[in-house]
């Protein structure tokens, strides 16, 4: 039918796109954090019987690497996630120019009471965390994915995360992302439908933890090989 | 009480507009906002200038036609009130008081602190009615309906269309509104029949319009007077996604 407009066209289509990359992106951050939560496992629960008795940390992290960039299902995930990442960004840029232009002249007076600052700056802190995403590339999946040009993925990571200022350009990295998880989980379910007041209820209850968590969580890493 | 007021003042839709001080004094507490703003207007024709003009119906907080943005709020500070229905016992001897009108590229200042608001007209007339025969009024037990789904589609109901949810939105979107009348019809067996054209219907007027997205800030559920739920904006989602989704021939 001539009246249904497609995806990007309308305001509730453009935030279902938002929502769908946005989860997924969400989603993939639980995966991410899994594993390099092996960076920061402490060197006295060595060998792990578990994992066919692993001598190290090194080893053990190596080794999921390896798993990761020849492991086809995996590869496939990933450009699914370039385009979801590059999906969220083009939708959001439509989103804000199209809101900007709905927007009449600025008050003289506002008061911001009625809503929390990072449900309002997604834009900013999607921004920030875009920048970060840039660098965060740029110093691991670049040189050992890309170029190739280093092989030791644990020495790389341990190394860097030693220089002061990369640790602090992460926790703000970090910070951003807690704060637009915290907005945006939430709101991508609004945004999708999922309207019964109980279900929604949880999801908000849900979408907080789960910000707080993986927040805490990336943030401790850096920290914790500045200071081994 | 004494006050001062700035209020932005605006010979028509093309000028150029500025704020303005005013000063009014002996105002009672008791006054409500608009009242106090009769009396300034009174003053203002005792001296023969120009009076401030503002939009105004039944005074009584269920016509919808009030509007102003008090202190950067709409409809002023006190949570789900309507301008009319805020009084002056808010207020402090003193205070410093600044009136706006609603603003979005959607409501074009008229004067003053009017704007025309017909553009929600315009989204209600896309979708926002059920087709039934007319006649006799039916009786009314012949549908029944679930008290609890009755008085959820009568809280969506509620919606006087004051355009408060548009005034306070960051992205100026009209997503309460909109969503209050599909939410209202979807909930109702008399919804029904159009549920799936409605909701595709009412977005696109939305658009054309020139209303932004919802991003789901919840301050216009905040700000409205008649306490609709942000929720119907996310049920809003569900008919959307539910009717684009629906293959219908």
């Amino acid at each position: 039918m001539a009246y249904k407009k497609g995806l990007f066209k309308t305001s509730v289509g453009r935030k279902n796109l938002m929502a769908v990359t946005g989860l997924f992106i969400a989603f993939f951050l639980i995966i991410h954090l899994v594993g390099n939560l092996i960076l920061i496992i402490p060197d006295s629960w060595f060998p792990i019987e578990f994992w066919g008795g692993v001598e190290s940390a090194h080893d053990m992290y190596n080794a999921y690497s390896h798993f990761l960039v020849h492991f086809w299902p995996i590869t496939l995930v990933a450009w699914i996630l370039y385009i979801s990442i590059i999906t969220h960004v083009i939708d959001a840029l439509l989103i804000t120019l199209n809101n900007n232009k709905a927007k009449g002249d600025k008050y003289q007076v506002t008061d911001n009471s009625t809503s929390t600052w990072y449900s309002r700056n997604m834009g900013v802190l999607g921004t920030v965390i875009g920048l970060f995403i840039f660098i965060h590339m740029a110093q691991f999946w670049l040189k050992y994915k890309v170029l190739g040009t280093e092989h030791d993925l644990y020495e790389l990571v341990v190394t860097t995360f030693k220089q002061w200022w990369v640790v602090l350009i992460y926790e703000i990295g970090i910070i951003a992302l807690g704060f637009h998880l915290a907005h945006g989980v939430e709101s991508a379910h609004r945004s999708l439908g999922a309207y019964p007041k109980g279900l929604m209820r949880v999801i908000k209850y849900i979408a907080l933890c789960f910000s707080i968590v993986m927040a805490v969580l990336y943030a401790i890493i850096p920290i914790i090989i500045y200071f081994k | 009480m004494n006050l001062t007021l700035k209020i932005w003042r605006q010979e028509g839709p093309e000028a150029k507009g500025k704020m303005v001080t005013y000063k009014v004094s002996d105002i009672s507490k008791d006054m409500s906002f608009l009242e106090m703003l009769d009396v300034l207007n009174e003053d203002l024709a005792t001296k023969g200038e120009r009076t401030v003009e503002f939009d105004h119906d039944c005074r009584e907080g269920i016509c919808g036609q009030c509007s102003l943005v008090i202190n950067g709020q709409a409809h002023g500070h006190e949570s789900h009130y309507t301008t009319c229905q805020t009084h002056m016992r808010s207020y402090k001897d003193g205070d410093v008081i600044f009136i706006e009108p609603f603003r979005a590229k959607s409501f074009p200042v008229i004067r003053d602190l009017k704007v025309d608001r017909s553009s929600m007209d315009k989204i209600i007339q896309a979708g926002g009615y059920i087709s039934s025969f007319t006649g006799m009024a039916p009786e009314a037990n012949s549908i029944p309906i679930h008290h609890e789904v009755a008085e959820s589609a009568f809280d969506s109901a509620a919606c006087i269309g004051c355009g408060a949810c548009v005034a306070t939105c960051k992205n100026s979107s009209a997503a309460l509104f909109l969503s209050a009348k599909i939410s209202h019809l979807a909930k109702l067996p008399q919804g029904k029949v159009e549920r799936m054209e409605r909701v595709v219907w009412m977005v696109n007027a939305h658009d054309d319009e020139g209303f932004g997205s919802c991003t789901n800030t919840g301050a216009c559920a905040m700000v409205c007077p008649q306490e609709v739920d942000l929720l119907d904006i996310t049920r809003m989602n569900y008919e959307y996604n539910r009717a684009l989704a629906t293959v219908r021939s």
